[in-house]
């Protein structure tokens, strides 16, 4: 089956996602969909995949346009969607995950798990697959999950299977069998879409790529055609670059130094230092690892291994009040899940870390708290009506800075932000950065996460490259460009 | 065409008024209450005067019969914002009690007697032990739910069950003596009037209004059943918190239990205090706290707790059967949410 999706605009609210967006997929075609973390790669998809309608463009199966409503839809159009996170049930066993939603079932109304068995048994032998139909989902490796869900997807008799991110969670010899299995759908003439930030990945087993930035598609072509640098310059794209902010200025001693940190599952192996007066960047792509690393780090997170140190002194922080006690911020990722408290209005949010600082016998010392938070409306620029107006009555970026507001609040000597400039405009951008380097310049040591290259080149001093919970490489100066830190991200080296 | 805009202002305005002010429809339909409670005690009477005196009369029942829910239920405030809960309340009241009693006790068994300690030292003692157990029954609630990573709701369902039956199993034909002076505490009379418990009940709400609006602890109870990640992420120790309110929930209990123990001078081990869970977790959610946490006031509570308390003297001045009047409660409790999350939609 072809598919070809034309001009699809979509749109949330005020924010355009995709903007007279392309796609097209011929039957026994494996096609990658690059792009980076919100590129409008996924709601492509799952306007394809009938989760999410388009505003305008349409889609054409085999020159037929169609509009799906729902996932159900697509399915039966022959469009299997296989999302990031698996949709498995751990407690039954694999053919009744085969047959979830269609079970098939005897005269009587019981389940027919002989026919059920049988049947997959016989895609497996077709597939070439060693998987014991009866066995439960839960004792599957990750790599076998996917593939069950491939099958499923294949039992629906799907022609085209999107797949989102497959080998995130996967190692290299299970990302290897996932692949033998889809040079097979090929080679029985499905057309597969591979979303993906690995580009060597893509390389290895895609024929066609499409790439797209900020809502538009700004490539696409054979894969033989390119390198995996041509790729990566692609997805960040040159034209949008801007001026560095870097300063001079000097730096003092040591404030945090982290000494081979490892935890079962996120990071491992983490060593690095961040002095007083100095922007640390931390970069990498989705399943990096970094947010997990430094949440550890505070006591928010996992436990780990390996030693903290601390203005020079080995510490070892279990909780985040500890982390206030020592002076250290944690700006979260993800406002509105770990950074707002939506039932609190303006004055608290913003004060929310120094309360304990600002009480005597328990009681909140209110002018204090008042005059403390009038200050950083005024450091910060925040704009608000009223102090007792709910938080989420604020802009993205003025709620940012009242979350800023609440760490500053308590005068830290490490502030970590992590995606700092998340879902907030422009200029509220251009904000946040001044007032990450001033506070550099008063001598605090700031540490940047974020999966923007842009932002780590024009803000940080130096800058780490995580690639799945390993620092794959350190870039600064010259080397500090958005090429060589996709080349890292993406599990490469620099020669 | 001008009129009709007028009165849409209007009507936008007294609705963005209710939208920004929880309490609003809540007192509301307290004075509604109110009103029909006194329509309905009817105006029969030979002067102003006794008309007052029977009002007056019947609010100062109300008020009393209503204390010990009412003291609770600030507690249980604190436990749902928190966004937990704590079906224990019942079983501890009974726990408690007992203990205060057999300390108490002047008969053969009373332990404080044997030990050659009587009068205002033994309750002294009796008090402080009681209030220490309670505390320590909200702290064992406080550490399964903290600790043991257990929901709040099955936490304290297990312990529910295991205080009550173990209370009653030691309790078994045991039937102490409560001194006469100790009755004071709640049957002592100002004015010809059995005031003690509403006094405590006054004065506890408004302890519990100052700690929920004016301390750290109070505020951040509100930020950790609002949003318990970003609360640890801003440096709150959230189970210190959690456990803290259980704790706290325990000694209201002790509280009340005292304030029972005083009026009654006796314990129906089986039956006292059961149901006091549900009838807490009612006023709260009446006076508009949400049960999934980070909102609510102890104004609200209290405000729940007189309607609730006003509707059951409604229905029996109105001589509705008793019972049919469980099922209005339900009414009003589903009516309160369903009108809540009419405000918070919009």
């Amino acid at each position: 089956m072809n598919i070809e999706m034309r001009d699809i605009y979509k749109a949330f609210a005020t924010n355009i996602v995709l903007k007279q967006v392309s796609f097209s997929l011929k039957s026994g075609e494996i096609c990658a969909l690059l792009g980076e973390n919100g590129a409008g790669k996924s709601t492509l998809m799952n306007i394809l995949g009938g989760v999410l309608p388009a505003e305008s463009g349409e889609i054409l199966l085999d020159g037929n346009p169609v509009i799906f409503h729902k996932p159900a839809e697509s399915l039966s159009a022959g469009i299997a969607f296989i999302h990031q996170e698996l949709n498995l049930i751990n407690d039954l066993p694999v053919y009744e995950n085969m047959f979830l939603g269609r079970e098939i079932k005897k005269k009587n109304g019981l389940l027919n798990a002989e026919v059920m068995i049988r049947e997959t048994r016989e895609l497996f032998e077709r597939m070439n697959l060693d998987i014991d139909p009866k066995v439960m989902v839960r004792e599957l490796d990750a790599s076998y999950k996917q593939i069950v869900e491939i099958s499923r997807a294949l039992m629906t008799n799907a022609s085209v299977i999107i797949m989102d991110e497959p080998t995130s969670s996967l190692t290299d010899p299970e990302i290897e069998r996932v692949f033998e299995m889809m040079r097979s759908l090929k080679k029985a003439g499905v057309g597969i879409v591979f979303i993906s930030h690995k580009l060597k990945e893509v390389k290895t087993i895609c024929d066609r790529f499409t790439i797209l930035r900020d809502g538009n598609m700004v490539a696409e072509g054979a894969v033989a055609d390119v390198t995996t640098d041509d790729l990566a310059r692609f997805m960040v794209g040159h034209d949008i670059r801007t001026s560095a902010l870097q300063r001079e200025r000097k730096t003092a001693h040591e404030v945090l130094k982290v000494d081979g940190l490892t935890d079962d599952k996120n990071f491992r192996d983490i060593s690095f230092t961040v002095r007083a007066g100095e922007v640390l960047g931390i970069t990498g792509l989705l399943g990096d690892g970094r947010s997990e690393l430094f949440q550890s780090i505070i006591g928010a997170g996992t436990s780990y291994s390996g030693q903290v140190y601390f203005e020079g002194k080995p510490v070892e922080i279990h909780n985040t009040t500890q982390a206030v006690d020592s002076a250290i911020g944690y700006l979260p990722r993800n406002r509105k899940e770990n950074g707002i408290i939506k039932d609190m209005d303006i004055l608290e949010n913003g004060s929310i870390v120094s309360w304990p600082k600002f009480s005597k016998f328990g009681f909140i010392n209110r002018s204090q708290q008042l005059n403390e938070f009038e200050k950083q409306v005024k450091d910060l620029h925040i704009k608000r009506e009223r102090n007792n107006d709910p938080i989420t009555s604020l802009s993205g970026g003025n709620q940012q800075k009242v979350v800023l507001a609440k760490w500053l609040a308590i005068n830290p000597k490490l502030l970590i932000l992590d995606n700092p400039t998340q879902g907030v405009d422009v200029g509220a951008k251009e904000e946040i950065y001044d007032i990450i380097l001033n506070l550099a310049d008063t001598g605090v040591a700031v540490i940047v996460l974020s999966s923007e290259a842009q932002e780590i080149i024009r803000v940080c001093d130096r800058a780490l490259v995580m690639y799945h919970g390993a620092l794959q490489g350190e870039v600064t100066g010259e080397r500090m460009n958005e090429h060589d830190i996709m080349r890292l991200a993406t599990g490469g080296t620099l020669n | 065409m001008e009129k009709a805009e007028t009165k849409k202002n209007i009507f936008t305005n007294i609705r963005g008024y209710w939208m920004t002010h929880p309490l609003f429809s809540t007192g509301l339909a307290l004075v509604v209450m109110i009103f029909l409670q006194t329509l309905a005690l009817g105006f029969q009477f030979d002067s102003f005067g006794q008309w007052f005196s029977t009002w007056g009369q019947n609010w100062i029942n109300i008020l009393r019969n209503n204390a010990g829910i009412g003291i609770i239920s600030l507690g249980m405030t604190l436990v749902i914002v928190s966004g937990g809960i704590d079906l224990a309340v019942g079983s501890t009241l009974v726990a408690v009690g007992a203990a205060i009693m057999v300390l108490i006790d002047t008969g053969p068994n009373g332990i404080l007697r044997n030990l050659g300690i009587t009068g205002l030292p033994a309750y002294l003692i009796a008090i402080v032990i009681g209030i220490i157990f309670g505390l320590i029954l909200g702290e064992l609630a406080g550490l399964l739910v903290t600790k043991g990573k257990l929901p709040p709701f099955i936490a304290t369902l297990g312990t529910m069950k295991i205080f009550r039956s173990v209370t009653q199993h030691f309790m078994q034909g045991y039937t102490p003596v409560v001194p006469a002076n100790f009755l004071n505490i709640s049957s002592f009379k100002i004015g010809g009037q059995l005031l003690m418990p509403i006094i405590y009940w006054v004065i506890l709400a408004a302890v519990f209004f100052v700690i929920s609006t004016r301390t750290t602890f109070g505020r951040q109870v509100i930020a950790v059943g609002s949003n318990e990640r970003a609360a640890k992420l801003s440096g709150i120790n959230v189970a210190a918190i959690k456990r803290r309110v259980y704790v706290i929930m325990g000694v209201l209990v002790s509280l009340a239990a005292i304030v029972q123990v005083a009026r009654i001078g006796s314990m129906d081990y089986a039956n006292a205090g059961s149901g006091y869970e549900m009838d807490a977790i009612s006023a709260v959610i009446v006076g508009g706290t949400s049960m999934s946490g980070g909102r609510g006031t102890i104004i609200g509570t209290v405000f729940g707790t007189l309607i609730i308390a006003v509707m059951n003297n409604l229905l029996n001045l109105l001589g509705v059967p008793p019972f049919l009047r469980e099922a209005f409660k339900g009414i009003i409790v589903i009516g309160a949410v369903l009108l809540q999350k009419k405000e918070n939609n919009s």
